[in-house]
């Protein structure tokens, strides 16, 4: 798995790739990176375990995609002498600007123009970087990953858009959040090296938006578990449009596929309105899109459910509330607000959707022998009448194997800072003695942006100083929704080992961390508590004031302990406490 | 320069018999392809800087322009032949037809040593040649381009003289200008890097990893320059190369058997391409007979300099390593060479297929002079490998359906298209 190019045996690309069967090829030299030697790796265990008459309905495999190997990458940095304006240099802005304007390596340009000639649909230009999402290394989601439409009527204008988006994922090597993962990891930026993924989007156009029905994570371990199901029974998140809801952070829809009938715990059917999905991301299939190389989202569009009906997308995905009787009823069928969750697919297992998930986490998860995070997107073709099923990214997960026991008695003894019997992560930490937290008397969901702002700037302190800290904060941390919590990049928080999220005032949100976050969080062995704000298990605020001060702005405070706090999380209970 | 028993017109009249039998050509279309539909001779008296006058001799020879526009370089030499001129015209013709641009072929020289010349006395021929040929060039009919000894500014000078004269701005006259005075970026690249594109595709249809292959180059002119810059950039090692001497008046071979440094060479490297004898044996190459190139054990070779430079009397030096050899200059190898290269299996990439880098870019150079609106390098040189590939393919392809050898293939394309815009235009 880990870039162990020896092992992948697929073919280099050729002018004549796309039409061809097969789905994978590759352009120069050196590392395929972590990204494309995981699909590589796992391509072969699809080929050979998933049987087509098991799931006649269902086609499974990996988009058509081209992996620009590691030398393109070195070839482009030396010949145009970027390395050490790249390092040196702190704007992520100038840092686009320079790359954009050097050269690709003319090697490459022919193949790539071949690509424009011969795909049609958009393209994702994807980071693969060497240290990204291999086993124990926390580089997941920091690199860009570009969308171009591939539609303008020009050849020329579209192979611009793909050269300026792979200069983009490259110049995304040295932006601002990456170099601080490389300051908290073991790793120095000389180390890293990016190969570039070119990959056909699965979707489909609908009136100017391109996206796939379905988007989804599949964990094959839950840290989270809750009702009936059980950690190793995993977990998958599902959504409507392109992925970038749910490695965001976004309201997606979460269950367990052991028991995929049952709904997440909503009190009333009406709070699904609010607590489900309600905007979806596609790709901008308009032309007329503001020019803006230096930004990774160019050609996306955040749109409402409301246009997802209208293209008719919604049939396998939503069901229908009802306020006469205030009942959910499955489908669209009767007019009303749309509800996304994927009651079709999941109550009437329609494809076998549901089985199809489960054999491709065993599968996936036997084959790396540990358990595995899966990213994939989904179709429905209507003529078919087929679900081709995207298999988009897969890398192993780091569960902690550390016994540490806690016994519930522990969950309430007086010297408890917090508790909670919701705590992701595993093992005891007793080397922290700073704590950065948000007022709760200040806190306003209105400020989430500034907040990060500010605990930004504390991180980086924090981080130079080398003193872990616990954080404490309110909403979903890392959700690109400001409303739903703190708009927090991992690497604005990276220096904390243990973090705390409070629920919102009010607002139970289900907890569900986007997933690049939630890799960062483990792989960087982060432990990480849940409480509800009113719940039972409360924070002791009035004895973290009564702390000495160290830095005060105007939401976040950082204070100083006399003696380190003692963390103590039973991973394998979900239990975890943190003593004064 | 073509000695006086080598007569590149006759031997391009002969490729192209044997072509013409190949497709069974009628005989008008032979006729009106075999020689060229017009021709320019004139005088160009120049005022020196002496104060005398001095009259040089200048042709521009128009092959055929049944695609499009006559397009070909205007060459500065003392040795220079309207015969040469002939030849190297109708092998434009051909050039643009295999890479499918929609141009002729044409080309002009003057007989001159720029050596011997100060730049303000090439300017007044460069500025003499436009005066006699206005009238018969321009964007839309005869777009003349550098060759041998004529580079940007001469061709800054003649679209001057050219626009003075016809009272308005036609940057698309003429092509090679400097980058930001309606040049085109990857221009200067685009020959040298033409040929390794070729070569490239020609590894992979043999099986062979470009890194584990060696060259060896004569010439280390613009050509030789760009071709080994890539060559290396894929993996490469060029063992050799031969350069021109003016001092000696001869050429020599310039070798290190782990590879020459490109950088290092250009260095001591005057502007003709000619390469300081006494650096670089301190650099620790070998200072070799200015023919020692062909004869040495690599598995490329790549002519890049002139004409008749693989003949009869050297063929037999070739090491039997050779697997490729792709001809950078126009027409290096003779007729009676190429006989002995065919029969002993050298994979040859033909001139008007390996060298078109240039005129494609040149035309490229000219769309965006028409349109005043340029272009950024990566979509120049993309769209010169796509051009330079599907070529490249296109005649192996037929090399192998039909069996015939790769010049006879390149010329079976070339010719049968420019044969067909002749009779779809009623010429024949």
């Amino acid at each position: 798995m880990d870039n162990e190019n020896k092992n992948i045996q697929l073919p280099q690309f050729t002018r004549g790739f796309f039409e061809l069967e097969e789905s994978f090829s590759w352009i120069g030299d050196g590392s395929f990176g972590g990204k494309a030697s995981g699909l590589a790796f796992i391509k072969k265990i699809i080929d050979n375990n998933i049987n087509p008459q098991e799931f006649p309905n269902a086609v499974v495999n990996i988009p058509k995609m081209v992996v620009l190997r590691t030398s393109i990458f070195d070839a482009f940095m030396e010949r145009n002498n970027l390395f050490d304006f790249a390092i040196n240099e702190e704007s992520d802005y100038k840092i686009i600007n320079e790359f954009l304007k050097a050269d690709l390596p003319v090697e490459i340009l022919g193949d790539l123009r071949t690509i424009i000639e011969k795909v049609k649909v958009p393209l994702a230009v994807r980071s693969s970087s060497m240290l990204e999402d291999a086993k124990y290394e926390p580089f997941a989601g920091i690199y860009a990953t570009k969308m171009i439409p591939n539609n303008q009527p020009s050849l020329d204008t579209r192979f611009n858009k793909l050269i300026e988006a792979v200069k983009f994922v490259y110049a995304s090597t040295f932006f601002k959040a990456s170099k601080v993962y490389f300051t908290v990891s073991s790793h120095s930026v000389n180390e890293e090296k990016m190969a570039v993924i070119i990959q056909e989007v699965v979707g489909q156009t609908r009136n100017l938006r391109y996206y796939p029905h379905i988007s989804g994570v599949a964990r094959s371990f839950n840290f989270y578990p809750s009702g009936k199901s059980k950690p190793e029974q995993g977990v998958v998140n599902l959504a409507l449009g392109l992925g970038k809801t749910i490695v965001d952070g976004g309201i997606v829809w979460t269950y367990c596929p052991a028991y995929p009938k049952s709904p997440p715990p909503f009190g009333d059917p009406k709070d699904m309105l609010n607590t489900t999905q309600t905007t979806f991301w596609s790709v901008n299939m308009n032309t007329l899109v503001d020019y803006d190389p230096t930004k990774e989202t160019e050609f996306l569009i955040l749109n409402n459910l409301q246009e997802a009906d209208y293209d008719n997308t919604l049939i396998h995905s939503a069901s229908t509330y009802d306020s006469r009787s205030n009942k959910i009823v499955m489908g669209v069928g009767a007019d009303g607000p749309r509800i996304i969750n994927f009651m079709p697919l999941l109550y009437m297992n329609d494809f076998g959707f549901n089985d199809l998930i489960k054999k491709i986490m065993k599968i996936s998860s036997d084959a790396l022998e540990n358990p595995v995070e899966i990213e994939f997107a989904v179709t429905i073709d209507k003529k078919t009448d087929k679900l081709h099923f995207g298999f988009l990214q897969v890398r192993p997960m780091v569960v902690s194997v550390e016994e540490v026991e806690i016994d519930s008695s522990e969950l309430e003894s007086e010297d408890l800072l917090v508790a909670s019997n919701r705590v992701m992560g595993n093992g005891i930490i007793e080397n922290i003695s700073d704590v950065v937290f948000v007022n709760p008397d200040k806190f306003d969901k209105k400020f989430t942006q500034k907040i990060a702002l500010e605990l930004d700037s504390i991180n980086k302190i924090l981080v130079k100083e080398n003193h872990p800290y616990l954080l404490i904060g309110f909403g979903r941390w890392g959700s690109s929704d400001p409303w739903l919590g703190i708009p927090i990049d991992w690497s604005q928080i990276a220096g904390a080992k243990v973090i705390v999220e409070s629920t919102l005032f009010g607002i139970n949100v289900e907890l569900s961390q986007g997933s690049h976050f939630f890799h960062n969080l483990s792989s960087f062995n982060v432990c990480y508590f849940s409480i509800n704000y009113d719940g039972k298990f409360a924070i002791d605020w009035e004895w973290l004031n009564n702390q000495t001060l160290v830095n005060e702005t105007e939401f976040v405070r950082h204070v100083k302990l006399n003696n380190p706090l003692k963390i103590k999380v039973d991973g394998r209970k979900g239990l975890g406490v943190i003593k004064k | 320069m073509a000695s006086k028993e080598f007569n590149p017109f006759e031997m391009a009249q002969a490729q192209f018999d044997k072509v013409a039998e190949i497709l069974n050509l009628e005989e008008a279309t032979r006729h009106l392809l075999r020689n060229p539909l017009r021709e320019y001779h004139f005088s160009i008296p120049v005022k020196m800087d002496d104060g005398t006058t001095k009259v040089f001799r200048g042709f521009r020879v128009q092959h055929n322009d049944s695609r499009g526009p006559c397009k070909g370089g205007i060459r500065f030499h003392p040795q220079e032949t309207v015969d040469t001129v002939r030849a190297l015209a109708m092998w434009m013709t051909w050039k643009c037809a295999v890479v499918n641009i929609p141009l002729g072929g044409g080309k002009g020289g003057v007989i001159c040593d720029p050596h011997h010349l100060s730049m303000q006395e090439q300017e007044h021929i460069c500025r003499g040649f436009v005066r006699q040929l206005a009238k018969n060039v321009g964007p839309l009919n005869d777009v003349p381009a550098p060759d041998v000894m004529t580079n940007a500014q001469h061709m800054l000078w003649m679209l001057d003289e050219f626009e003075a004269i016809s009272g308005a701005k036609y940057p698309g006259f003429i092509t090679g200008k400097p980058v930001g005075m309606g040049g085109s970026l990857g221009r200067t690249e685009a020959t040298g890097y033409g040929v390794i594109f070729t070569v490239r595709e020609a590894l992979k249809e043999l099986g062979i990893r470009p890194e584990d292959t060696t060259a060896a180059i004569q010439g280390f002119g613009n050509v030789a320059q760009y071709a080994i810059e890539l060559y290396v950039k894929l993996g490469g090692k060029v063992i050799c190369v031969s350069s021109w001497d003016q001092g000696d008046q001869c050429s020599y071979t310039f070798r290190r058997k782990t590879g020459i440094d490109l950088h290092e060479l250009l260095k001591i490297t005057d502007k003709f391409g000619g390469i300081d004898k006494v650096k670089a044996k301190e650099l620790g190459y070998e200072v070799l007979d200015g023919e020692a190139w062909i004869e040495q054990d690599v598995d490329i070779l790549l002519p890049c300099a002139l004409e008749n430079q693989v003949r009869g009397d050297n063929v037999n030096k070739i090491s039997k390593r050779v697997k490729i050899i792709a001809e950078g200059a126009n027409g290096p190898t003779t007729p009676e060479a190429d006989k002995v290269i065919h029969e002993r299996g050298i994979f040859v990439i033909p001139d008007f297929l390996a060298n078109a880098g240039g005129v494609t870019c040149s035309y490229f150079e000219q769309v965006q002079c028409n349109m005043n609106y340029y272009w950024e390098r990566d979509e120049v040189l993309s769209k010169l490998d796509v051009k330079m590939t599907s070529a490249y393919l296109a005649v192996s392809e037929l090399a192998r359906k039909r069996n015939l050898y790769m010049r006879d293939a390149a010329y079976v394309i070339s010719v049968s298209r420019v044969a067909q815009a002749c009779k779809d235009r009623g010429w024949v």
